[in-house]
């Protein structure tokens, strides 16, 4: 009867949608687009832009984990130091039997679900505060990386992997393709299921969420685990596009995932956001790094740039509103 | 009276967002005066206090203070004017010592510093006369909300005010602090302060203003001394029509099966415990406020730890540990401090509702809208709450917030319904709704405990009453016995209250 009475539950309003911060984000990357391709030319070629999609896919992939992380209230500082766990630990693990590599890929996305996993325990049992945790974890683990690989860089022998990197089925980079699955996927955990809606309500108040029944504790441990392995995944996928592995390959995308994540317009405080937004955030972020990278400059000079950029993106494409 | 005002309205409107929320609103605050303003929630109340203090600027219409009128009043001129304004709870920074916020933003200086002494002296000059006699230095998170709400009216008495706007100083107080309200502002009164005074329990305002003005729909419809005024004229106003009889007629239930029963409960705050739950019951649990209600309710609910001799939930045995587990043994908690404890603010109205059925779904299955939408919808029938629900929570009046908060455990068929004061801060029209669904909840079989700040509701609601002290139980009560007075003794610790259990 109430089904769609318009009174309790109007439609949706087109205003609505055109004014939402994703579809703002996906405005913002079109525009970047246009005028970059008009102030260089080559840069609109398709060749290009699936390259931009691909390294769209490698920030994509980690704020999955980091949208989850995020939107629950917590904030996960170990993404980089995952990723490089990943990229150098799976050379490391590869056995002999195991030819295709998926024993490699399975351990290690298991050992990366388990970083996450201790994250979550130690937010959610021992009362860590969310940026002690992750920044701990992510000193332990660079640590170890250091004791295991020494400095040197290591290569993959992994078939699998190596089709990761290199692979276009139909044209599109096999990375790409991951990334589009992991997004559905993402998107309808947090939309589409109970427990996304558990992950909104513990982010927006904890305490009301625990006295509604809310099992605050395994929400908690689920989405730092999430993040794991999102970063794992994303770690494997940067060994396939890069050929090999070395400390400190992941510490780019720390700064990324959050950006691409508050750049999409979720909430850094938590509670409200999507993933769909950071969809478009992500492919402006790589959009930016590609336009610092032909404006000749030195390293230092980049790093100084592309921060300066994603600072004054937040301010154009709308600070946190104020809330209570 | 010919006396002067000190404060005034003078054909005051505003509009919020297209929505008229004053229409040509007047109103004098004269000296040595109790000045009731009266009104449902939504009526405007706020509104009008925040004109008169400065904080929102009239559409149309004037403030005069001492005289002189002003188009945009501000914060600033009316603190120089000497208003102060003690807001319904929640203005106090929860992290800092009671001194500094009672001193916070008028700190006394010395050389540029805080003068730390100076302000202990005289934050404790303002405690005395509310009569707390609290640590200076302790955060005001340690204070349960009655005593918080002393330290916001000793904030403002910190000002040395000529005008007191009081936004219901007694919804969250006891018996007890309320009488040394009382007589604090007939002490104030007597001084010359202009006092105005706002609450939801009529006999309170009955017996303590001069002057009444009452609100309905942002317009005044009577501005008139008390004297021969009597307490149905006012609802009458309020209200717009007679309001009838507040409280349900009460039908005892034939099938009062104990469904809970604990012996023995301990924890921080309670002492030995014993407690019984009968299915089809109101069972109320009254005292001073801060006497270990809440901490019991809680320990019921599985989210405080506790210890008990023996313990029975639905012929399971032994406390529920979490509150996932007092939720599958079909207990529900409906918590005193909605905004904080009871609701997503910022969330659709719709999502709060079916909030506790994301908690007992299986965490990866598909939700259905369709269904939500349904749920949702027919729950807002039958509690009665309007429009659109996918507003966000936040926009709906205290009542109105109260009636989700309880309307979302519904689906999950609770037995044990935990209700911490639930009409605090709610107006008549919605306090009735509440009883008359309460008294029907019962009368299906559930168990409803009811603590309540609110004395008459624990006499006309409740089936039987515990009344607690100190973390204990120190008088059950049968209906034949209810009356106020028996409770309020028994909350005192005076003898009487054995006799009457």
């Amino acid at each position: 009867m109430s089904l769609s009475d318009p009174v309790r539950f109007p439609r949706v309003r087109a205003r609505a949608i055109l004014g939402s911060r994703p579809f703002l984000t996906v405005l913002l990357v079109a525009a970047v687009w246009i005028a970059a391709s008009f102030a260089k030319p080559g840069f609109g070629a398709f060749g290009h832009l699936r390259y931009l999609f691909e390294l769209g896919a490698v920030v994509g992939l980690v704020a999955i984990g980091q949208t989850f992380v995020v939107i629950a209230g917590g904030i996960d500082l170990s993404v980089g130091a995952i990723i490089t766990v990943s990229a150098v630990g799976a050379p490391l693990v590869a056995i002999p039997g195991d030819g295709s590599g998926a024993f490699a890929i399975l351990a290690i996305l298991a050992a990366a679900t388990a970083i996450g996993f201790l994250n979550g325990l130690g937010v959610a049992l021992l009362r860590a505060h969310p940026m002690i945790m992750t920044l701990a974890m992510a000193t332990f683990l660079q640590g170890l990386l250091i004791l295991i690989a020494g400095g040197s860089a290591v290569s993959a022998q992994n078939p699998l992997l190596e089709w990761l990197g290199d692979a276009r089925p139909g044209g599109v980079p096999a990375g790409v393709i991951v990334w589009i699955f992991a997004s559905a996927l993402a998107l309808a955990a947090l939309h589409a299921t109970p427990f996304g809606a558990r992950v909104f309500a513990l982010g927006a108040n904890p305490l009301a969420s625990t006295l509604s029944g809310i099992d605050a504790r395994a929400t908690t441990i689920a989405v730092y685990a999430i993040s794991g392995f999102a970063s794992g995944v994303t770690g494997l996928l940067l060994l396939g596009m890069n050929g090999q592995g070395y400390v400190g390959i992941g510490d780019p995308y720390l700064l990324s995932s959050i950006a691409a994540v508050v750049l999409g317009g979720t909430s850094i405080l938590g509670g409200a956001g999507t993933y769909a937004g950071t969809i478009p955030g992500a492919i402006l972020l790589v959009t930016i790094t590609a336009l610092i990278t032909v404006v000749n400059a030195s390293p230092g000079w980049r790093s100084i740039l592309f921060g300066a950029l994603v600072l004054a993106l937040l301010l154009l494409s709308g600070r946190e509103a104020r809330r209570r | 009276m010919t006396t002067a005002p000190i404060l005034a309205a003078r054909g005051v409107s505003k509009f919020f967002f297209g929505n008229r929320v004053l229409r040509d609103v007047s109103i004098a605050l004269q000296p040595g005066r109790i000045h009731a303003l009266l009104g449902e929630n939504g009526a405007g109340k706020s509104t009008l206090i925040n004109i008169l203090s400065g904080a929102l600027r009239p559409d149309s219409g004037g403030v005069e203070v001492d005289g002189k009128t002003y188009r945009a009043l501000s914060p600033r001129d009316a603190r120089r004017a000497g208003v102060a304004v003690a807001q319904q709870e929640l203005g106090l920074t929860s992290q800092i010592s009671i001194a500094e916020n009672v001193g916070l933003g008028d700190f006394p200086r010395r050389y540029g510093l805080i003068d730390y002494g100076d302000l202990a002296r005289r934050a404790k000059a303002a405690l005395d006369l509310v009569g707390l006699d609290e640590d200076l230095a302790s955060p005001v998170d340690d204070l349960p909300l009655g005593r918080r709400q002393m330290v916001e009216i000793a904030r403002a008495l910190f000002r040395e005010p000529r005008v007191l706007i009081l936004d219901e100083p007694t919804s969250s107080l006891s018996a007890h602090e309320a009488q040394t309200l009382t007589g604090l502002l007939e002490r104030l009164r007597s001084k010359g302060v202009a006092i105005l005074y706002i609450s939801h329990r009529l006999n309170e305002v009955m017996r303590l203003c001069d002057y009444v003005t009452v609100l309905k729909d942002g317009v005044v419809t009577a501005d008139r001394p008390m004297q021969g005024v009597d307490a149905a004229d006012l609802v009458r106003l309020m209200v717009g029509r007679d309001s009838g009889h507040l409280f349900p007629e009460w039908t005892p239930v034939a099938d009062r099966e104990p469904i809970v029963s604990v012996a023995g409960l301990s924890s921080s705050v309670l002492r030995d415990i014993d407690i019984t739950i009968r299915r089809g019951e109101v069972f109320g649990i009254g005292g001073l406020v801060g006497q270990g209600q809440e901490d019991l309710l809680l320990s019921l609910y599985g989210a405080l730890p506790a210890s008990s001799r023996s313990a029975t939930f639905r012929g399971r045995p032994g406390l529920p540990r979490s509150v996932r587990a007092a939720n599958d043994l079909g207990l529900a908690y409906v918590p005193a401090d909605r905004k904080r404890e009871g609701l997503h603010l910022a969330h659709a109205i719709a999502w709060n509702l079916m909030l506790p059925s994301f908690a007992r779904a299986a965490a990866l299955s598909l939700r259905r809208r369709g269904a939500e939408r349904g749920l949702a919808a027919q729950l807002a029938d039958r509690f009665t709450i309007k429009g659109d629900l996918t507003r966000q929570v936040q926009v709906l009046s205290g009542g109105n917030q109260q009636k989700v908060a309880l309307a979302k455990w519904i689906p999950g068929d609770p037995r044990v319904l935990l209700l911490n004061d639930p009409t605090r801060g709610v107006d008549v029209e919605t306090k009735r709704e509440i009883y008359g669904l309460l008294r029907r909840l019962a009368g299906e079989g559930k168990a409803i405990v009811l603590s309540s700040s609110d004395t008459p509701e624990l006499v006309h609601l409740c089936d039987r009453v515990a009344v607690m002290r100190q973390g204990r139980i120190v008088a059950n009560i049968e209906r034949q016995s209810l009356s106020e007075e028996a409770i309020v003794a028994a909350s005192m610790g005076a003898e009487t209250a054995r006799a009457a259990a």
